[in-house]
């Protein structure tokens, strides 16, 4: 109870972020918002099912590109965009889904891969989306719009994890990431939980890249889908928990924060610092905060012993 | 027809190099099961050493390479040894995202020192070519193409008939038998890895010669180096080099027929098909 | 713990920064690519600006309402990523509070910049950015000073129209960004006009390493000239890899690279006979108030800096003069009155006259420049030539 408590005053706090706070801090916090929501996108897909997706950002960008020319080209309005953007992450997400979600471990993480590096290049030819210069969206002053609007999509995002968590689809995804042959044999339709897994993923990332394209006021292929956008989102999940409905939430705003405090001090070093920080999560503590701060209490500093000790040769 | 055999002559010598550049991913993917997101790093880090040895001492490019592949071999040891070996029995996912941490570091830290600009390695022979049936075939790629085959063939000999390539197949086939018979499994890994890195160092300081380096090239070379692999398949080294050479065929092509903004589609295109239809490669036996 | 504590000290830091903003400094912000990929070029408008504030501080300052002023320069580095640079000019606005703002380097950057600076209604002189897509979005806040992309090549086909002999088929190759395919746009139309005819027309990949296809290509085709819109280090690749394949049209010609110093270095003998043009040469006839003139501006910079300044340093100067005078002319840093002020400037500098059109660009001529034996020469400008042109190129193995 204290804990929805708090939950519910910290939800107020950074709505209310507009007036109490500084544009620089607005700014800061529609970032990590967004990166939340990619990283519980990711947490479905990946933390859920056990299929690490490194394709997430093709949907975040198909959701970007989808808003971006539905608003110039079409002059359509900005949810009519958002949808347009949503529908067409989706139906990549079943499409493509269907014949990449057949391979399993790191030969699905790379098609993932090889899918994200396709879009960049197929979207970079196209001439509706504007080939390699990009887009200019139109410019709206003001962030409280997108401020409200990353804050509403992760509340929706966490709701339907943590509404997966407790249904009987969250229970066949779980079983999938276990065992998904023995999940099948149970009567599991592995196929169906998969792709629709990989669809609520891709309903989120893009909606997550139509706000943040529209607020940047510009897209380019190399920026809607980034490579390292994906590689943040799944370290975010990871550091924070996957399998757990707040863990990547706090993964995400943690890292964010601590990213934006070094960038503005010294800036190649803080590049190194996180990639030094997730080489020793990795090999520490591999289960995400989640399970450190669940296990701490028992085991002590000894945890991160335990942990070398299971995975090393 | 001239422009076509220059375009397919183009294709072949930069799949030579491609060969190359993949040889120790697939090395160490086949082998130890790592997929390693940093093996475009060592490949620009190789390149570096090699761009020094040449500027600070005149050390000729050719020679480099062996600087380079010592250097790069004791670095891959290190990290083998010391960061690799502690998530071996993890998750594989767990090794993909600490490769990538490592790349990270790797490419800032070689900002660091190396700065942002870009620098290539050129040795008054760089320009070059000697022409065969018309077409222009520039000496330094011809050359590159060589070692490729050569360092192929070398690395093919020491797994099938050296005792070190026997114990580090046998690792790879069954690693609690492989210590029944007294193999010394993190040596031995660490081992792998080193040789992996060493010829990701070689084929560094031929890129060096054809192209330019900066610390940030590493993620595009490992993107490259995956489809090779893949389409190649992991069993032996001989798949890397036919991946290598339909990676380069087909980019060199693709950039005629189509226009050379369609050349990564059509390169990664053939990742996920392969992928989705013959994920063994197409040496491999098929699944 | 220590994260807040730095947190706190960065804060506790940007209060006194705005503190002391206020009281006897105009502060002018920017977000520059001081490493990362695009740097090298990034660092000339880092370097540019503060041998500009410097000098004009050296003199006095900026003259407002009767009181000297110093200038304040706060420069980020923003790694050569482009969203990264977008927030920070939203930090330079919003909470280091800048009174005016430069421009970072490349058009895709200034594209996505100067929409903050438009967004904070706070002026912008960017001269790192050509393309003409910055330029027609109807904002007011955005000058700058670099000419039309559109326009980079008008000396060259005009100058090629005179030369004997006449070019008359031309390859076209430009990189797939804002900058280059703006050049491509405006080239077409002026290879057209002067009747010449387009017989290659190729995008390529932003940072493409390889040129072996398109070079093949040319070598069948055979075009009398190459007019290449890149960037430097594929200009440098395309030479290289010219050379290696043998690949030597009657002339070509480059959009960047050969004005600048250490392109010319990277090549050595390579680099002669390639053709490019700048918006900017050092002649003592470019008189300025605070330089004395470009010639001596070039000496006193290579003294103290190392390197010959290009067009890139002399632009990101006339950026800091063109704020300077604005403010001069408004009376104050007030964002308004300087923006008015901006669209109305009219002065001469080392870089030429600074005075922006009805779209906030300027409007320079681009002379047309030869490397010969490792030193650049003007060879076109106005409607005549001045100088004489190496044409046609001998075959790689004759020179």
């Amino acid at each position: 109870m204290a804990r929805a408590a708090a939950l519910a005053i910290a939800l107020v706090l950074v709505a209310l972020l507009p007036w109490i706070g500084t544009p620089t801090l607005v700014q800061f916090a529609i970032n990590a918002l967004l990166l939340a929501t990619l990283a519980q996108g990711w947490n479905i897909i990946g933390g859920y099912t056990g299929y690490a997706s490194f394709g997430n950002s093709v949907f975040y960008g198909l959701g970007t590109y989808g808003t971006a020319v539905a608003m110039t080209t079409y002059q359509l309005p900005f949810g009519v965009g958002l949808a347009i953007g949503a529908v067409l992450a989706v139906v990549f997400a079943i499409v493509l889904g269907i014949p990449v979600l057949r391979l399993r471990g790191h030969y699905f993480a790379i098609a993932t891969l090889g899918l994200a590096q396709v879009m960049t290049a197929i979207v970079s030819n196209l001439e509706i989306a504007g080939r390699n210069v990009g887009i200019v969206m139109p410019l709206l002053k003001g962030d409280t719009l997108f401020l409200e609007l990353s804050l509403a999509l992760l509340v929706l995002a966490t709701l339907a994890v943590w509404w997966i968590s407790r249904s009987r689809f969250g229970y066949g995804l779980i079983a999938i990431r276990e065992n998904e042959d023995a999940a099948q044999v149970m009567g599991v339709n592995v196929t169906m939980y998969k792709v629709l897994a990989f669809a609520l993923a891709a309903l989120f990332s893009s909606l997550a890249g139509g706000i943040h394209g529209y607020w940047i006021t510009f897209v380019d292929p190399a920026s809607a889908f980034d490579i390292t956008l994906n590689v943040k989102m799944i370290i975010m999940a990871v550091f924070g928990g996957p399998g757990s409905v707040l863990g990547p939430v706090i993964g995400a705003l943690l890292l964010s924060g601590v990213s934006e405090v070094l960038a503005a001090q010294i800036t190649s070093l803080a590049s190194v610092f996180f990639g030094m920080v997730i080489v020793i999560a990795v090999v520490f503590m591999p289960h995400g905060l989640a399970d450190l701060a669940r296990r701490f209490k028992r085991l002590g500093v000894r945890y991160f012993g335990e942990n070398v000790r299971t995975n090393r040769l | 027809m001239d422009l076509l055999w220059q375009i397919f002559a183009n294709g072949l010598l930069l799949g030579g190099l491609y060969a190359l550049m993949a040889l120790g991913l697939a090395l160490v993917w086949g082998v130890l099961n790592i997929v390693n997101l940093a093996h475009g790093a060592l490949i620009m880090l190789g390149a570096y050493v090699c761009y020094y040895a040449f500027t600070l001492a005149g050390i000729d490019p050719f020679a480099g390479l062996v600087l380079s592949a010592v250097v790069l071999f004791c670095l891959g040891y290190a990290i083998q040894r010391f960061i690799l070996n502690l998530v071996a029995r993890a998750p594989m996912f767990n090794t993909l995202l600490i490769t990538f941490g490592i790349e990270v570091v790797l490419t800032y830290l070689a900002q660091i020192f190396f700065s942002a600009d870009f620098r290539t390695i050129n040795p008054p022979y760089a320009g070059n070519f000697i022409s065969i049936a018309g077409a222009a075939i520039p000496t330094v790629r011809l050359a590159a193409f060589a070692v490729a085959l050569a360092l192929t063939f070398a690395l093919w000999l020491v797994l099938l008939h050296t005792r070190l390539g026997r114990a580090i197949r046998a690792t790879a086939q069954n690693l609690v038998a492989a210590r029944l018979y007294g193999v010394e499994p993190r040596h031995l890994y660490a081992l792998t890895f080193g040789l992996g890195a060493a010829l990701a160092g070689a084929a560094g300081g031929l890129y060096g010669v054809v192209s330019q380096i900066n610390p940030y090239i590493g993620a595009t070379l490992t993107a490259k180096c995956f489809v090779i692999a893949i389409i190649g398949g992991l069993q032996n080294p001989l798949g890397v080099v036919v991946g290598g050479l339909v990676l380069g065929l087909v980019e060199s092509l693709t950039g005629l027929y189509i226009g050379s903004t369609y050349i990564d589609v059509a390169s990664f295109g053939i990742l996920v098909l392969v992928l989705i239809f013959r994920p063994t490669g197409l040496l491999g036996k098929a699944a | 713990m220590r994260f807040k504590q730095m947190g706190l000290q960065s804060l506790v830091g940007a209060f006194l920064l705005v503190g002391a903003a206020h009281a006897q400094t105009v502060v002018l912000g920017a977000s520059v690519q001081m490493t990362g990929a695009t740097a090298n070029t990034g660092r000339y408008y880092r370097d540019g600006y503060q041998f500009a504030v410097e000098r004009i501080n050296a003199k006095g300052g900026v003259k407002l309402g009767g009181k000297q002023q110093k200038l304040e320069l706060k420069l980020l580095d923003n790694q050569s990523d482009v969203n990264l640079s977008v927030r920070q000019y939203v930090q330079l606005v919003s909470q280091d509070k800048v009174n005016l703002l430069l421009g970072p380097f490349a058009s895709d950057f200034a594209l996505a910049d100067s929409s903050i600076a438009e967004k904070y209604e706070i002026p912008m002189v960017q001269g790192g950015g050509a393309s003409d897509q910055i330029f027609s979005r109807g904002y007011k806040y955005v000058f700058g000073t670099l000419p039309a992309a559109t326009l980079y090549f008008e000396s060259t086909i005009e100058a090629m129209g005179k030369l004997n002999p006449v070019p008359r088929t031309v390859a076209l190759l430009y990189a797939d960004d804002a900058f280059d395919v703006s050049v491509a746009k405006g080239t077409r139309d002026l290879v057209g006009k002067a009747g010449l005819k387009v017989v290659i027309d190729e995008r390529y990949s932003s940072n493409a390493s390889d040129f072996s296809p398109l070079l093949s290509r040319i070598r069948s085709v055979n075009p009398d000239a190459v007019l290449v819109a890149g960037h430097e280090t594929e200009v440098l690749n395309f030479i290289r890899q010219a050379k290696s394949l043998n690949v030597s049209p009657k002339m070509y010609s480059f959009t960047v690279g050969v004005p600048t110093a250490d392109f010319r270095k990277a090549l050595g003998p390579d680099a002669n006979y390639a053709f490019g043009m700048t918006s900017w040469l050092p002649l003592a006839a470019h008189k300025d108030e605070y330089f004395g003139d470009a010639e001596t501006f070039a000496k006193e910079y290579k003294t103290k800096l190392g390197y010959e300044p290009d067009y890139h340093v002399a632009s990101a100067v006339a950026d800091v003069e063109a704020l300077v005078k604005a403010m001069e002319a408004a009376g104050g840093a007030d964002p308004k009155k300087v923006r008015d002020a901006l669209a109305k400037i009219d002065f001469p500098s080392l870089y030429g006259r600074v005075r922006f059109n009805q779209v906030g660009q300027i409007s320079l001529p681009q002379t047309m420049i030869q490397v010969q034996n490792g030193t650049v020469v003007p060879i076109y400008a106005g409607n005549g030539f001045i100088g004489k042109p190496l044409y046609p190129m001998p075959a790689w193995n004759k020179r």
